[in-house]
Order: structure tokens, then C-alpha cells, then sequence
């Protein structure tokens, strides 16, 4: 008897709770939300899924996203990435539950809150997700462009760079000590683990120790032969063979060449090398060409070493092509029987330039956009053939894919090959014209001559010694790129023109583009190459050292062209 | 010049130098090795989801050219073979109850057995799965059963 009480009192107690349940299915059932049906589980409260991510110290690029992410992301798309689910939702507070419906921080709803998409927030992690975004990037645009909801593009760049590495963790793509950035985020792909290279410096800082060794070796030797046991009996090798039995001391004093020549060819070989490599990696398409100089440069082990020495050897060798000319002019060598090679290297000059402006274009990212159009649309001005040329530059009515094609194989061929031509044409007339200039023999006050064993040796030491100023500079300084090209960015991008046309930007501000832009620079050119032809030059006697009275005309006339591009140059940076 | 026994400075000096030279030499061809070490491409996806096992019923053949496989429900047992021929790797096509190659003319039958070469090897079985939610994913790299 005693246990009936009991017993009705379980029944009332099971039947009020499949009521009580019964009607709390009813009322969560109500909000007609996107619910995953997959997941319909228990609905439970859990603070702990709430809770702020613990801080990292030092924080990786990831956990300052996740604190982001925890502030402003989390409400809709869920702890673990899950988006709006019917699971997620019920981990709230009862009452925060349908914060949907009266929209969040919601007292004051319409006023300062928002109403939640009735599609729900869409799952950001897990297989099959973000399958529109192919890269990092992407992923950044996007997150920049429309997140938060309220209201979308509140965000900094940096902090939508941290929220994509968090997404990235999310996704189990992790990035241990690796920061995106604008400048590597579309090498890194979404979809697939990518493997991050280890450091180059350790490697390159042992070659450059290798070759520091290797120069001091160098050095002995030579300072060995020049104390009179030079080794004629040594077999000549094809190195030898490119230079003459001996030659005056005189013209291999590093004080008069500057090496700059020499340093020439040097560079022009890295650059040959460096691109070769380049081109195994790099796609040469408007959607792929960014990305692929990005994946060189982050993901291809010594890929930025390689990119940067590629970079800073073709900005060396317009600053060293200068000097020649500026050598070559203040001593008055360019004079006849030279100043046809005077013209070859003029024209290597106007290579280079339109190399390093080819290769520049190459990288196709931000940075590139409006030198493009400014350069093509110069080449509209020139009259009656502006048209036809710009045509065949640009392959179309604007730069498009075709001019990127063309560009390309003007760079890796075209424009190559001319060079080389020029190049080999120029050394070999070098030689064809007695070497370099000095005094004739009668002339001359010092006899001495070394031999091609001990030229070929200063040579080798002035590049290896080259090679490793190169080597540190590549190891310390990135060469430029920006992100892909996208319409969203089209304003901010930067609208400067490489440095090495600086100056004729800072010409193009006084006015006709035509006038100044085209004929000015190609005057320049013209007026450069007519020195040995219409001013007085140098005496033969004279040659051999600087500033001879001979061609003083000539000497002022190409300083005070130089210094008037030097003065638009650094006008032209820091005008900015 | 003195006659000696040892190696004299200067042939030291050269020796060293050289051998430098060579190291150099050699790191940079240890970079370019490295270099040369990436992979742009991830390669092919090497599984498929194949959708619910229902839609394979018992003795069904169905072809999934993006794979490219052929799904085979052999009385109950679900069989997966590669459409690759295994001469020189063109996709084969169905021809009735065989396969041929458009390539070189090889044939296999409908359980992947050669029936007339130049194709040496059978055509690769692929691995099926049955997951949780009674779909089925294949595997294209887990070579045979």
C-alpha cells in the first residue's frame, strides 16, 4: 500500500515532462529558420562553446583572428565554423535564441540592429565549403568586401588577413608562423595543404661565405702572379681564349673602367640564369600571372631568391649601363674608331630598358595597372603610326590577355635575343677596336701589360665579389609584387611608373604627352648617340684618363642631361 | 723556380681556391635541386563520392567518365574499375558488354580482363567504400583490392 503514492506520483511526473517537452519542441520549432535536419540535437545551453578563445602569446596571425571571429563572426557562423544551425542555435541563452527574428541586440531593434539573412548564415568549414574561393586571397576579398553583416566592409585589411587565417585553422589549414598578407595571400590555396619552404637564408648565407673564401683565394693568386711568376707555361682554357695574349695595364685599372662593362656582362648572365629559372614557374595569363610570381616567391624553395636576385640584378644593371656611358663620355673613349660601338651600347641601353619595362608589366598584379595603360596610350600619341604600333604592342583595342602574351615573348625572346646579339656584337668590338681606349703606344708613359691569366683572374674576382653584394642584397631586400588584379582595387592602386621612368612621368606633368613623353625621351637618345659625330672630341694622347680637355662640350652636355633625370627621378619618388 | 717536395704556397693557394669554387658551385646546384623540388600541381583528386548505394542496383553498370570508372554491381557486391587502359593510359568506351580502346584497339571485358592486346595488364579494380550514410566513395589511389 505504502508504494502506490509513489508510484502516481512517477507517472504524474513522466507524463508532465513529455508535456513540458512536447510543448518546448512546439516553441523551438516555431522560427522558420534554415535548419541543418542533420543535426537536429538536443537543444542545450553550453557556456563553454560561448566563451572568449583563451589569448596566445605570441599570438599567431589565426588566434588574433579567432578573437576577431569570437567578437563578430561567431554568432552566425558558429563555433567550429558550422554556420547557422539549429544545433548552434540552441546553445544560446533561451532567450537570445531567436534573436533572428527581432533582430540582433535586439532592445532596440530596427534601430541599431540587424536583422539575421533568412537564409541563415552559411557553414565556412568542413568539406565542400567556401568552394568559390580558390585562394587566400579570394577569401580576403570577400571577407573585406561583405563582412560583418553589420555593416559589411567595417573591417581593416588586417583584420580580414587574421580572420582568413582563422577561417584557414578552421579548415584544418594551418599556417604555423606564416603571416598572409596582400603580397602572398593567392599563393596560398584554400583547398589543399601547402607545404611552407624552409628558410633560404641559412643556405645562401653559406654560399655567400663560400664565395667570400673563394675571393680571397682569388685575390692571392692574382697579387701572386703580379709579383712577376706569371705561369705562361699554363695551358690557356676557352676563358683565356675571349682575351687578348696581354693587354696595357692601364686599360684594366679598375679606377678608369669601373669594372662597369664587365659588371654588365656579370649581371646580364644572373639575369639570363634567374629568368630561365622563372620561367619554369611562372604562367604567363592575366589570371595566373600574379599568382604564380606570389607562389615563386612563398611556396618554390629559394624561388624568392631567385626572384629577387632576377629583380635587383636588372635594376643594377641600368644603374651600371649608366656609368658605362658616364665613363665612356668623361674620358672621351667613345670617339672614333669606337663611337660605333658607342652606338651598340646606346641601343643595349634602350634594350634594357624596354626589358627591365617588359618584365616589369610581367608581374601583371596592382602595381603594374595604370604604367600599362600610361605607357600604351603614349605610344597612341605619336602621329600618323600611333595607332599601328600601339596595335602591335598591345594586340587589341586595351590591354587584355594578348599583351600580356606579347609582352611575355618580347621579354623572354624578342627583346633577349636582341640584347644578346648586342652584347656579343659590343664585346667583340671592344676588341676589334684595340681594346679599351688608351693612349698609342708612342704615347704612353707607363709600359707595363698583364697578361689574359691575370685579367681573367681580376675578372673573376670583380664577379665574384659582385655575385655576393647581389646574393646579400637579394637575401635582405624583396623585390616589389602586389596582389592579382581586381576591379575592387582599381583606385587605390599604385599609379607610379617604374623608377627607372620616373623621370619621364615628371616630363608627362608639363604637358603634351607627345612632346613630352615620346619625343623628349627619344631626342635624348638621339642626342646622346650624335656626340662622337657632330662635338668636338677627344685627342688620342688624351685618352686613358678622366676628363680630358678634348670633349669638355660633350662631357658637360651628358652630365647636365643625367643630373636633369637624376633631379626628375627623385622628384618623381617623392612626390609619390 | 725551386724544385720541392711539398706543395708549395701558390699550388696551395689555387688548390683551395678551386676546390671553393667547386663548393660554390655545388651549393648552388643543392638550390637548384631544391628549386626545382616543388610541385605547382596538386594532382588529380584521388576520391570520389559515388551518391547512394540504392542507385547501384544488383547487376547495374554505370560509367562515370569524369573519373573516369566503371561502377559494377556484381550481385550484391559493388565493384569499381578504372576506364584507363593500361597500355598507354587513353580512357576506354563501352562497347556492349566490353570495353575497348579508341587508342590502339585493346579490349577488356566487363571485369576488366584483357581480351585482345597490345594492353598487357588488367584494368585497374578500384576500391569502394560503403560510408556511414549508406553512400559510396571510391578511391582512385588505393591501387587493387
Amino acid at each position: 500500500m505504502p508504494r502506490y503514492p509513489a508510484l502516481i506520483a512517477v507517472i504524474i511526473l513522466v507524463f508532465g515532462g513529455m508535456l513540458f517537452a512536447f510543448a518546448s519542441v512546439q516553441a523551438s520549432a516555431t522560427p522558420p529558420i534554415a535548419a541543418d535536419t542533420a543535426s537536429q540535437a538536443t537543444p542545450t545551453f553550453d557556456i563553454a562553446r560561448l566563451a572568449q578563445p583563451p589569448t596566445v602569446f605570441p599570438p599567431a596571425q589565426a588566434d588574433n583572428g579567432a578573437q576577431t571571429y569570437w567578437g563578430m563572426c561567431m554568432a552566425c557562423h558558429g563555433d567550429r565554423g558550422q554556420g547557422l544551425t539549429e544545433e548552434w542555435r540552441n546553445s544560446f541563452v533561451p532567450d537570445q535564441r531567436d534573436c533572428w527574428q527581432s533582430g540582433c541586440h535586439g532592445s532596440d531593434y530596427p534601430e541599431n540592429s540587424f536583422e539575421i539573412p533568412t537564409a541563415g548564415a552559411p557553414a565556412i568549414a568542413g568539406s565542400g565549403k567556401l568552394a568559390r574561393f580558390s585562394n587566400a586571397f579570394e577569401l580576403h576579398s570577400h571577407i573585406q568586401k561583405n563582412m560583418p553583416f553589420f555593416p559589411p566592409g567595417s573591417l581593416t585589411s588586417e583584420e580580414a588577413w587574421s580572420l582568413t587565417a582563422y577561417v584557414l585553422r578552421l579548415n584544418d589549414r594551418q599556417l604555423a608562423g606564416f603571416t598572409l598578407k596582400g603580397i602572398n595571400g593567392s599563393a596560398i590555396p584554400v583547398h589543399r595543404k601547402v607545404n611552407l619552404p624552409e628558410s633560404e637564408i641559412p643556405g645562401s648565407l653559406i654560399l655567400v661565405g663560400v664565395l667570400i673564401l673563394t675571393a680571397i683565394g682569388l685575390n692571392l693568386q692574382i697579387n701572386r702572379n703580379h709579383a712577376g711568376s706569371i705561369a705562361l707555361s699554363v695551358r690557356p682554357n676557352f676563358f683565356h681564349h675571349l682575351h687578348p695574349p696581354s693587354i696595357p695595364a692601364e686599360q684594366s685599372r679598375f679606377r678608369y673602367t669601373l669594372g662597369a662593362g664587365g659588371l654588365a656582362v656579370f649581371l646580364s648572365l644572373i639575369l639570363l640564369v634567374t629568368g630561365l629559372l622563372e620561367m619554369y614557374y611562372y604562367v604567363p595569363t592575366p589570371g595566373q600571372a600574379a599568382i604564380s610570381v606570389e607562389t615563386i616567391v612563398t611556396l618554390v624553395p629559394f624561388g624568392n631568391l631567385v626572384r629577387n636576385l632576377h629583380y635587383w640584378s636588372a635594376q643594377f644593371l641600368v644603374i651600371v649601363m649608366t656609368l658605362h656611358l658616364l665613363r665612356v663620355v668623361l674620358t672621351g673613349a667613345y670617339a672614333s674608331p669606337r663611337r660605333f660601338n658607342y652606338l651598340l651600347g646606346l641601343g643595349l641601353l634602350v634594350f634594357i630598358l624596354l626589358l627591365n619595362f617588359t618584365g616589369y608589366v610581367l608581374r601583371w598584379d596592382e602595381g603594374i595597372r595604370w604604367a600599362l595603360v600610361v605607357g600604351a596610350n603614349l605610344l597612341k600619341t605619336i602621329p600618323w603610326i600611333g595607332d599601328g604600333v600601339y596595335q602591335f604592342v598591345i594586340g587589341g583595342s586595351e590591354p587584355g590577355p594578348a599583351t600580356l602574351t606579347r609582352f611575355y615573348t618580347w621579354h623572354i625572346f624578342g627583346l633577349t635575343l636582341g640584347a644578346s646579339i648586342l652584347i656579343i656584337w659590343h664585346a667583340f668590338r671592344v676588341r676589334r677596336d684595340g681594346g679599351i681606349a688608351v693612349p698609342p703606344p708612342s704615347e704612353r708613359k707607363e709600359k707595363n701589360r698583364i697578361t689574359r691569366f691575370e685579367l681573367l683572374g681580376r675578372e673573376v674576382l670583380t664577379m665574384v665579389i659582385a655575385g655576393v653584394v647581389v646574393l646579400l642584397f637579394s637575401l635582405i631586400v624583396p623585390a616589389p609584387i602586389e596582389g592579382p588584379i581586381s576591379d575592387a582595387s582599381a583606385i587605390t592602386s599604385d599609379s607610379r611608373a617604374p623608377w627607372f621612368f620616373l623621370w619621364v612621368q615628371q616630363l608627362l606633368k608639363l604637358g603634351d604627352p607627345f612632346l613630352w613623353g615620346v619625343f623628349t625621351p627619344v631626342l635624348v637618345v638621339i642626342v646622346l648617340g650624335l656626340l662622337p659625330y657632330v662635338l668636338p672630341n677627344a685627342r688620342s694622347e688624351e685618352l686613358g684618363r678622366w676628363l680630358p680637355s678634348g670633349n669638355r662640350i660633350a662631357q658637360a652636355l651628358v652630365v647636365l642631361i643625367i643630373l636633369v633625370i637624376l633631379a626628375l627621378t627623385v622628384l618623381g619618388a617623392v612626390s609619390g | 723556380m725551386n724544385e720541392t717536395p711539398y706543395l708549395s704556397r701558390r699550388d696551395f693557394i689555387k688548390f683551395s681556391t678551386h676546390a671553393l669554387f667547386g663548393l660554390a658551385g655545388l651549393l648552388g646546384l643543392g638550390g637548384l635541386v631544391r628549386y626545382f623540388s616543388y610541385l605547382p600541381d596538386p594532382g588529380p583528386p584521388t576520391e570520389f563520392d559515388l551518391g547512394d548505394v540504392a542507385s547501384y542496383p544488383v547487376g547495374s553498370r554505370s560509367l562515370r567518365l569524369d573519373i573516369p570508372a566503371v561502377i559494377h554491381n556484381r550481385e550484391g557486391e559493388i565493384v569499381a574499375y578504372s576506364l584507363i587502359c593500361t597500355h598507354l593510359g587513353c580512357t576506354i568506351e563501352n562497347d556492349g558488354d566490353e570495353f575497348a580502346c579508341p587508342c590502339h584497339g585493346s579490349r577488356f571485358d566487363k571485369n576488366g580482363v584483357v581480351l585482345k592486346g597490345p594492353a598487357q595488364r588488367p584494368l585497374q579494380k578500384l576500391r569502394v567504400n560503403v560510408l556511414e550514410d549508406n553512400t559510396l566513395r571510391l578511391y582512385t589511389d588505393g591501387g587493387r583490392k
